[in-house]
């Protein structure tokens, strides 16, 4: 049998918290760090190789592309941090009525929705509410929002259903403990680390989605930076300048692999699984 | 056969276990040697922490990553192996053929989505041992051998299908069919009740005079070493502290240690005495209660039972009869589907929400695993607080100074008081268990199975900590329970339950070998025929 040589070690974890702290200080102190204004032209400079004076080069209006990179991770990071926050609280709160309901007509509903919204692709569903709602940074947050929870609810439901066999779930009930209590001191806590790990794996795609969303021009609007819309920018200069893709593009990569990492790290470390080993 | 000419099945020597875990080192067994005749059924007897499963894990290569083997050769008929603590033991040649297992929860040991004649086909062509159609003619003479009726039916099964007894012949018929050379059987017959565990205690029997079966068995219950064992080694904190011929052992133990265990089991064997008087008037009535689950599975079947004040009241059956469904109506973790339950004539039994909860104040139920009962990240002062909580009773002070009081009560040391179940023996555990249940001052205390888990001499504990509590506070006891020994020692009256009724009305403890129901008295007779020969 293999040998699970990576379960107790610790190096996935720590490489990803040091690249994320890379990466957070770098795109919080982007005011400080950053050279140029990201949002400044200059006609002279148009899609110019890296050099000294632009590490990354310039776009087709002569911004600093290191510029924009850094000040665009703002916006991609917050958006997705604040698009997984709000999902991870309704995916709680749906999955642990659905499961603490298990069998009601609650629960049969709520589970329905959540099947369309599996069944339904995401990428139109976000069209559709860019065409009802209008381009935006905000509408694009609800529509991920709006779809992003239902992985939480689904995962809160099976663990919430796990725990409901247990002996401490009917040990409470004997206590006489009122449903809402079971579920804030029995069922919460015991959701709450799966879902968190899950949570860090799904933040990759999430700012890959946004990325991707905002190529397609539904996100953020120019002149604003924004990693997805900087590729979008990119694309029609790539065979004259592909380096203007880089800057970005490694962003994306190197901070989806961070929490992944993180993930990983998290997964060892939480799983109740593994915890079965003496 | 004299023991001299006899061969080594299995011969362990100098074998050292430690386990290590957040940098602190537990030494489990230090420098142990013993040896296993050819054709012998030697049983290793001990307590939770004796350090047996260890040796049983350390047998077979399967002790966890934790462990630190110090030290120690294993002899296996032929195969040697000097070092133990060495890597690169050739288990997959001593493990089925060499050294075959039998675990305690035999129904986990099977795969749940394999047919029972797929798990046969798998390990004789694993080793190489049969044909496709050889590994069927196997396992039908193999089971028949096993007292199994009914064989291809068996063999068509899934192992969710079959009984906990059942799945353990099966794995037995397994090992055997690997022709092994010993058998390790790690508590094999604790999660059976009394009739399927004679089974297969009878059925080692057999198999070791008609194929001369080499069986290395493992437990912590005295009766089924009487019942079984040709030597008896007696394990306390992985030291031995007694080896010989079971029959002396047991009868004229040598060492202090056994005598105590052997103490322990008569303060438990004896019958009930010194109980108050149950006289009073019926605190809960159940009438005609009926539970069906899915429409269609009837777990319940028109019981009638009526428990009284101060009354300790026994209900025995085997696995699967019902008690359990009938203790969760009673506690209002199931709904009755037909039938009454009365708690002083006003019925309990479709309550919901609130009114459910107070009945809570009523009625409390103490669990047989009493650590998963617990929350593992509370005090036990904390855990004792969470009834009041849930039904806001009393002050913050007040709650602080009930849940003092009934830990006091139940002889939890003051120093334990800010501990977390982890940091807390099994017993302790089942102490802040029935605290937390009696801190709501209840009418009837349900203890499901609440002792079964628990080894022979706190098992007594806790009984006489019942009994005292009773006296004390005159609540009425629903005691469940699969083990006769137990009923009868602690209850006034005993109710034996099978297939989901009552054969007979209750009967006084004392008096239950007069019953004339059939089930009654075959559970009394594997009860005593296990028991047969111990003083």
């Amino acid at each position: 049998m293999k040998r699970r040589l990576n379960s107790k070690n610790p190096a996935s974890l720590i490489i990803g918290l040091v690249v994320l702290a890379i990466l957070a200080i770098a795109i919080l102190g982007a005011p400080l760090l950053a050279p140029y204004d990201p949002v400044a032209q200059n006609a002279a400079e148009r899609l110019e190789k890296p050099s000294e004076k632009h590490w990354l080069g310039t776009d087709r209006f002569g911004r600093d592309i290191l510029s924009r990179t850094l000040h665009g991770g703002q916006t991609t990071l917050l958006s997705s941090l604040l698009a997984l926050c709000a999902a991870l609280a309704i995916g709680l709160l749906v999955g642990m009525a659905a499961g603490m309901f298990h069998g009601s007509a609650l629960d049969h509903i709520l589970m329905r929705i959540i099947d369309v919204l599996l069944a339904f692709p995401f990428m139109v569903f976000a069209m559709v509410i860019a065409g009802l709602f209008g381009t935006g940074l905000v509408h694009l947050l609800l529509a991920v929002v709006s779809v992003w929870w239902v992985s939480f609810a689904r995962l809160t439901r099976s663990v919430v259903l796990h725990a409901k066999n247990e002996t401490s779930y009917a040990a409470a009930k004997v206590l006489g403990a009122s449903n809402l209590a079971i579920m804030r001191k029995e069922l919460l806590p015991k959701a709450i680390s799966p879902v968190l790990i899950l949570a860090t794996f799904e933040l990759g795609t999430l700012i890959l989605s946004i990325a991707a969303l905002s190529f397609l021009g539904l996100g953020a609007q120019p002149p604003a930076p924004e990693w997805g819309s900087m590729l979008a920018d990119g694309r029609a200069h790539f065979f004259q300048a592909p380096h203007i893709l880089i800057g970005p593009a490694a962003f994306i990569v190197a901070t989806v692999l961070a929490f992944n990492l993180i993930g990983e790290g998290l997964r060892d470390r939480l799983d109740p699984y593994e915890k079965l080993e003496l | 056969m004299s023991s001299d000419n006899r061969a080594e099945a299995l011969e362990v020597k100098g074998l050292q276990v430690a386990y290590e875990q957040n940098g602190r080192r537990t030494t489990v067994l230090n420098s142990l040697d013993f040896k296993l005749g050819k054709g012998e059924i030697l049983v290793l007897l001990g307590e939770s922490g004796s350090g047996k499963s260890t040796i049983a894990k350390a047998v077979t290569g399967m002790l966890p990553p934790s462990a630190r083997i110090g030290g120690g050769s294993l002899r296996v008929g032929a195969e040697r192996i000097p070092d133990l603590g060495k890597p690169g033991i050739p288990w997959e040649r001593i493990r089925g053929r060499g050294i075959a297992m039998l675990f305690q929860d035999a129904q986990s040991a099977l795969n749940p989505v394999m047919k029972i004649k797929d798990h046969f086909k798998e390990s004789l062509l694993y080793h190489g041992l049969a044909s496709a159609e050889g590994a069927a003619a196997i396992s039908v003479a193999m089971l028949e051998r096993l007292n199994f009726k009914d064989v291809r039916h068996i063999l068509e099964c899934y192992p969710f299908q079959l009984s906990g007894g059942m799945c353990q012949r099966i794995c037995l018929a397994l090992a055997l069919c690997l022709e092994p050379a010993v058998l390790v059987a790690d508590e094999p017959t604790s999660a059976l009740d009394t009739v399927s565990q004679k089974e297969v205690l009878d059925l080692l029997r057999k198999l070791q005079r008609e194929m001369g079966l080499t069986v290395l068995l493992i437990t912590h219950d005295i009766a089924v070493a009487n019942a079984v064992g040709n030597r008896v080694i007696v394990l306390n904190k992985g030291v031995i502290e007694e080896e010989g011929e079971t029959r002396t052992v047991l009868t004229r133990p040598g060492s202090a240690y056994t005598r105590e265990l052997l103490a322990a089991r008569n303060r438990i064997a004896r019958p009930a005495r010194g109980l108050p008087p149950a006289a009073g008037k019926p605190v809960l009535e159940i009438v005609r209660l009926s539970k069906t689950f899915g429409g269609k599975k009837r777990v319940l079947r028109q019981v009638d039972l009526t428990l009284n004040e101060r009354e300790i009241l026994g209900i025995l059956g085997q696995s699967g009869c019902g008690k359990s469904t009938l203790a969760k109506c009673v506690a209002g973790l199931e709904r009755p589907s037909e039938g009454r339950i009365l708690l002083r004539g006003a019925d309990i039994g479709h309550l919901k929400g609130k009114a459910r909860r107070e009945t809570s104040k009523r009625i409390q139920l103490v669990f047989q695993d009493a650590r998963a009962s617990l929350n593992p990240g509370r005090t036990a002062l904390q855990l004792v607080q969470e009834p009041l909580q849930y039904l806001r009773i009393g002050g913050k002070e007040e709650r602080e100074a009930l849940a003092a009081y009934y830990l006091h009560e139940v002889g939890i040391a003051d120093e334990a008081l800010t501990r977390r179940p982890p940091q807390l023996s099994t017993g302790q555990c089942q102490r802040i268990a029935i605290a937390r249940a009696l801190v709501l001052r209840p009418d009837i205390l349900i203890c499901d199975e609440a002792v079964s888990a628990l080894d022979m001499s706190v098992q007594a504990q806790i009984l006489e900590l019942l009994q005292r509590l009773q006296r004390q506070f005159g609540f009425s006891i629903l005691m469940i329970s699969h083990d006769i020994r137990v009923l009868r020692a602690f209850c006034h009256h005993i109710a034996v339950m099978s297939n989901g009724s009552f054969g007979e009305r209750k009967q006084e403890s004392g008096r239950l070998h007069e019953s004339r129901q059939p089930h009654t008295q075959l559970l009394l007779k594997c009860a005593g025929d296990m028991e047969d020969g111990l003083v």
